[in-house]
C-alpha cells in the first residue's frame, strides 16, 4: 500500500504542477490560433504559414540589406502578393537604402485580427502591415497605426482608390494606404458549360437554371456542385442580400440597426438557401479555403470567388495547372438582363505600426509599395491595383475582365470601428451555416441582427 | 519538475526556523540567508509566471479595457460591472452548462476506459503489453494541435476516411453540436487515456497477489474482486486522476477551437476556454474576457480544494 501512497503523492505533485502550470497552458492557448490557422488557410500560403522569412516554394528567405542602417519587418497576408513582387520592392528599396535590412514575413488571413492585436501592441511589432479593408477601422480607432496624413500626397494622393481610402481614414486622419482591391466574380468550368450546352447566365434565374442543370448533368461525380457554396463563405451570400435591396446593418440615428431580417434581406437569403440546397455539394459548414481543391477535383461547375482564385487553382504545388484553359469567369448577374449583382469589394490597406522603430524608413518602403511600377504588377496579374490611373491596364484572364465589370457595382460591409469584432465572432458564418442546414431564414437572421447590434453599438 | 522542487524547498526554511527557535544561543536565532537565497529564483519564477498574470487578470476584470486601452489609452475602473454583465448574459450560462457537461462526460469516459486499458495491460503477455504501451506512449506524446488536425481530417465532410468507411458521403460531423462534441470527445479521451492507464497500471502491480488469490478461493467473482479489492486499493490514485482530468477537460481549448475552424456553428459549440478567448482576443473585450477567465479559475480552484481535502482525509483514516 505504501507504494500506492507514494504514487498518489506523486500524482498530487503533478496536480500542483498542473495548477501552477495554468500560466504556461494559457499562454500556449494564446499561441494556438497561429498554427491552427494553418489548417484552414489555403495551401498556397501553407508553405509560408509560420511567420518565418521562408517564401512559398523557394527556400531562400526574402531579406534585403545589411542591417547597419536599421531594420524593417514587412507583413503581407495570404497569397495575393506573389514573392516576386516583394523581391522587386525590397530590391528597389535597397537601391536607395542598402544599409537597411528588410525582412518579409508572410501571414495568413485566417486569424489575422487576433494576431495583429497582439503583435501591434507588443514591443516586437512589425513595421508595415497589411489589413483587410473590413478590419482597418478598428486598428485606426485604437491608435495602433501611424498617422500618415502628411504623407498622403507622396503615397499616391488623389490617384488612390476612393473606397479604400475611406477604409483607411478615421476621424479625418489617413492611416491606411490602399494596396489593392478585388471584386468577387463567379468562376465556371468552360468545358462543362459547353457539354451541357449552357450560355453564360445573364440573370439570377438563369444562374439558378445553369447551376441546376450542371448538377444534374454531372450527377455521377460525388459531391458535385452546380454552384459551390460552403456555409462559412459569407462573401458569397452578400450579393443575394444586396441585389434584393437588403443590407447587413444600417445607421439609425447614432446607433446601428441590424437589418438582416428585413423582407428584402430575407428574400435574398432564402434565394441563397435555395442555391445551397439544390445546387451545392460543398460542406454546409465548411469555408472557402479548400474550394480550389474541389475545383481541381472536378467537383465544381461554378463558384463565387475573388479574382485571384484562378492563380490558386493552377498553382503548381497542390493545384492543377492543366485546368487553366477550362477556367472562365463572369460578373454575377443581377435580377434583370444587363445588370450585375452588387459584388463584395474586398481589398487591403497598408499601414505603419505606431510601435515601429523606424517610421521614416517604413514610409519610404510604403512609397515603393504603392508606386506605379510596383502596382503595375497587380494590374498585369489581373488584380485591381490601388491606383486609379492603372485601372485601364488590368489585363489577362477572363477573371480580370469580369472583375473590372463587377467592381463597377460593388458594396462594402458596415463602416464601423467595431466591424472587425463582428467578423471575429463568426456571426455571419454561424447564420449561414444554420441557413445552409435548412434552418428558418427569418429566425436565424434575427439572431444575427441582435448579435451584430450588440457589437456594433458596443 | 522545477515546480515540484519548489514545493520541497518551500518547506525547508520553515523547518529550520523551528529548530532555531528551540535553539539555545540567541545568536543562532539570527536568520540564515542561504535558504532564503536558494528560495529566491523559484519564488521569482513563480511570481513572474503565475503571480503577475493573475494580478493582471484581476485588474483587467475590474477595468474597462478594449482595443483603445490595449494601445495606450487610460483604463477606467468599473468595479464589478464586467462580472455583472457576464453573469446576466444567458450565453455565459449556456456555455458554462455545456462546459460542465462536456467535462463530466469526458472525465467519466477517460477514467473508465483508462481503467479498462490498465486491467488489459495487467493480463497481456510481455510482447503485446509492450506493443500496447508503445501505442499509448505515441498517443500521449502527440501534440494536441497535431492530433486534432488529423482527427479533423478523418471526419472531414468530403474527403474524410470516416465517411468513406461508413459509406456516408457528405455527412457533416461538425455542423450538429452533438456530433461536434462526439468528435471532440473522441480526441480528448483518446489523448487522456494513456496517462490514466499507465498510472492505474502502476497501482495495479502493487496490489498483493495473495489477497486476490485468497478472495478467489473464498468464492469472490471477478467483479466482486474488482469492486471490493482493486477499487478501494486504487482509490487515492483514482481520486487524484479524476481531479486532474476534471482540471484538464474543464479548460479544453485547442481541440474545440480547431474543430470550430473546420466546421460547426461557433455560437453553439463554445466551451468556457474558447468563449473567454473569443470575447477577449476575438471581440477585443479584454475586460469581459478576463471576468470569464476569473470565474473559470475560481471553479478550477474549488475543484482542486475539494479533491485535495478529500485526499488528506483519506490519508488520516
Amino acid at each position: 500500500m505504501r507504494i500506492i501512497r507514494v504514487a498518489a503523492g506523486l500524482a498530487a505533485l503533478t496536480m500542483a504542477m498542473a495548477a501552477c502550470g495554468d500560466d504556461s497552458k494559457s499562454s500556449s492557448a494564446t499561441n494556438a490560433p497561429a498554427p491552427a490557422a494553418t489548417t484552414a488557410a489555403p495551401a498556397a500560403t501553407d508553405a509560408a504559414a509560420t511567420p518565418t522569412t521562408v517564401a512559398d516554394t523557394t527556400p531562400a528567405p526574402i531579406v534585403g540589406g545589411t542591417g547597419e542602417g536599421g531594420e524593417l519587418r514587412l507583413w503581407l497576408n495570404g497569397g495575393d502578393t506573389p514573392d516576386d513582387f516583394v523581391k522587386f520592392a525590397i530590391g528597389e528599396f535597397n537601391k536607395t537604402h542598402p544599409d537597411v535590412k528588410v525582412t518579409f514575413e508572410r501571414q495568413q488571413w485566417t486569424g489575422i485580427v487576433e494576431k495583429l492585436t497582439t503583435a501591434l501592441s507588443s514591443s516586437d511589432s512589425p513595421d508595415i502591415i497589411e489589413l483587410g479593408n473590413t478590419q482597418a477601422q478598428a486598428f485606426e480607432a485604437a491608435g495602433a497605426l501611424e498617422d500618415l496624413t502628411a504623407q498622403k500626397a507622396a503615397l499616391g494622393g488623389d490617384d488612390l482608390l476612393q473606397s479604400l481610402v475611406e477604409a483607411g481614414t478615421y476621424n479625418g486622419k489617413f492611416y491606411g494606404v490602399p494596396y489593392y482591391a478585388g471584386a468577387r466574380v463567379v468562376l465556371y468550368r468552360k468545358d462543362l458549360f459547353e457539354k451541357s450546352g449552357i450560355a453564360i447566365p445573364t440573370t439570377i434565374d438563369e444562374l439558378m437554371a445553369a447551376a441546376t442543370k450542371l448538377k444534374a448533368d454531372n450527377a455521377s461525380t460525388p459531391n458535385f456542385s452546380g454552384m459551390y457554396l460552403p456555409g462559412k463563405n459569407w462573401f458569397a451570400a452578400l450579393p443575394f442580400i444586396w441585389v434584393n435591396g437588403g443590407d447587413i446593418a444600417v445607421q439609425d440615428g447614432g446607433s446601428w440597426k441590424g437589418v438582416l431580417d428585413s423582407d428584402q434581406a430575407v428574400q435574398g437569403l432564402t434565394e441563397y438557401q435555395k442555391f445551397v440546397e439544390q445546387t451545392s455539394g460543398a460542406p454546409k459548414d465548411g469555408d472557402d479555403s479548400k474550394d480550389y481543391l474541389a475545383f481541381c477535383n472536378g467537383e465544381v461547375g461554378m463558384m463565387p470567388a475573388p479574382g485571384w482564385k484562378p492563380g490558386q487553382i493552377i498553382n503548381k504545388d497542390d493545384g492543377c495547372p492543366a485546368m487553366e484553359a477550362n477556367i472562365g469567369a463572369f460578373a454575377m448577374p443581377g435580377l434583370t438582363t444587363g445588370t450585375t449583382s452588387p459584388a463584395f469589394l474586398g481589398g487591403s490597406n497598408l499601414a505603419v505600426s505606431a510601435k515601429s522603430k523606424n517610421p521614416e524608413l517604413a514610409n519610404e518602403l510604403l512609397k515603393i509599395l504603392v508606386s506605379k511600377d510596383y502596382q503595375k504588377q497587380f494590374a498585369d496579374q489581373g488584380t485591381v491595383p490601388a491606383l486609379k490611373s492603372l485601372l485601364g491596364d488590368i489585363t489577362g484572364s477572363d477573371a480580370a475582365t469580369a472583375q473590372a465589370k463587377a467592381a463597377q457595382n460593388s458594396r462594402f460591409v458596415p463602416s464601423s470601428e467595431n466591424w472587425a469584432a463582428v467578423e471575429a465572432s463568426n456571426i455571419l458564418p454561424d447564420m449561414l451555416v444554420a441557413i445552409s442546414g435548412g434552418a428558418d431564414v427569418k429566425t436565424e437572421a434575427a439572431k444575427a441582427d441582435a448579435a451584430i447590434e450588440q457589437i456594433l453599438n458596443g | 519538475m522545477a515546480q515540484s522542487s519548489t514545493l520541497e524547498m518551500e518547506n525547508s526554511p520553515s523547518m529550520e526556523r523551528t529548530e532555531h527557535v528551540d535553539g539555545i544561543t540567541p545568536r543562532r536565532r539570527r536568520v540564515q540567508p542561504l535558504p532564503y537565497l536558494l528560495l529566491v529564483p523559484a519564488t521569482a519564477a513563480l511570481v513572474l509566471m503565475l503571480g503577475y498574470p493573475i494580478v493582471r487578470l484581476l485588474t483587467l476584470s475590474l477595468q474597462e479595457f478594449g482595443l483603445k486601452q490595449q494601445f495606450g489609452a487610460a483604463a477606467d475602473w468599473v468595479g464589478l460591472r464586467n462580472f455583472r454583465e457576464i453573469l446576466h448574459d444567458p450565453e455565459f450560462w449556456a456555455v458554462l452548462r455545456r462546459t460542465i457537461a462536456f467535462c463530466a462526460v469526458n472525465v467519466v469516459l477517460t477514467i473508465s476506459l483508462g481503467m479498462a486499458v490498465a486491467l488489459l495491460l495487467q493480463r497481456l503477455g510481455k510482447g503485446m503489453r509492450l506493443m500496447t504501451m508503445i501505442g499509448l506512449m505515441l498517443a500521449w506524446s502527440m501534440p494536441a494541435l497535431t492530433s486534432t488536425v488529423i482527427w479533423q481530417w478523418i471526419f472531414d465532410t468530403q474527403y474524410g476516411i470516416a465517411n468513406w468507411v461508413l459509406g456516408r458521403q457528405g455527412q457533416s460531423w461538425l455542423s450538429n453540436p452533438l456530433t461536434f462534441y462526439f468528435v471532440a470527445t473522441i480526441i480528448v479521451v483518446w489523448m487522456g487515456i494513456p496517462f490514466v492507464a499507465f498510472t492505474l497500471y502502476a497501482g495495479l502491480t502493487q496490489i498483493p497477489e495473495e489477497r486476490m488469490e485468497a478472495a478467489a478461493i473464498d468464492g469472490a467473482g471477478a467483479w466482486q474482486r474488482f469492486r471490493d479489492i482493486v477499487v478501494p486499493a486504487l482509490k487515492p490514485i483514482l481520486l487524484i486522476l479524476t481531479s486532474l482530468s476534471v482540471l484538464w477537460d474543464f479548460r479544453v481549448f485547442t481541440q474545440v477551437y480547431v474543430l470550430q475552424r473546420a466546421g460547426g456553428i461557433t455560437r453553439d459549440t463554445n466551451v468556457l476556454g474558447v468563449y473567454a478567448y473569443r470575447i477577449s482576443i476575438g471581440a477585443n473585450q479584454f475586460d469581459k474576457g478576463a471576468a470569464v477567465a476569473i470565474v473559470m479559475v475560481g471553479i478550477t480552484l474549488l475543484v482542486t480544494v475539494f479533491y485535495l481535502r478529500s485526499m488528506t482525509r483519506q490519508e488520516e483514516l
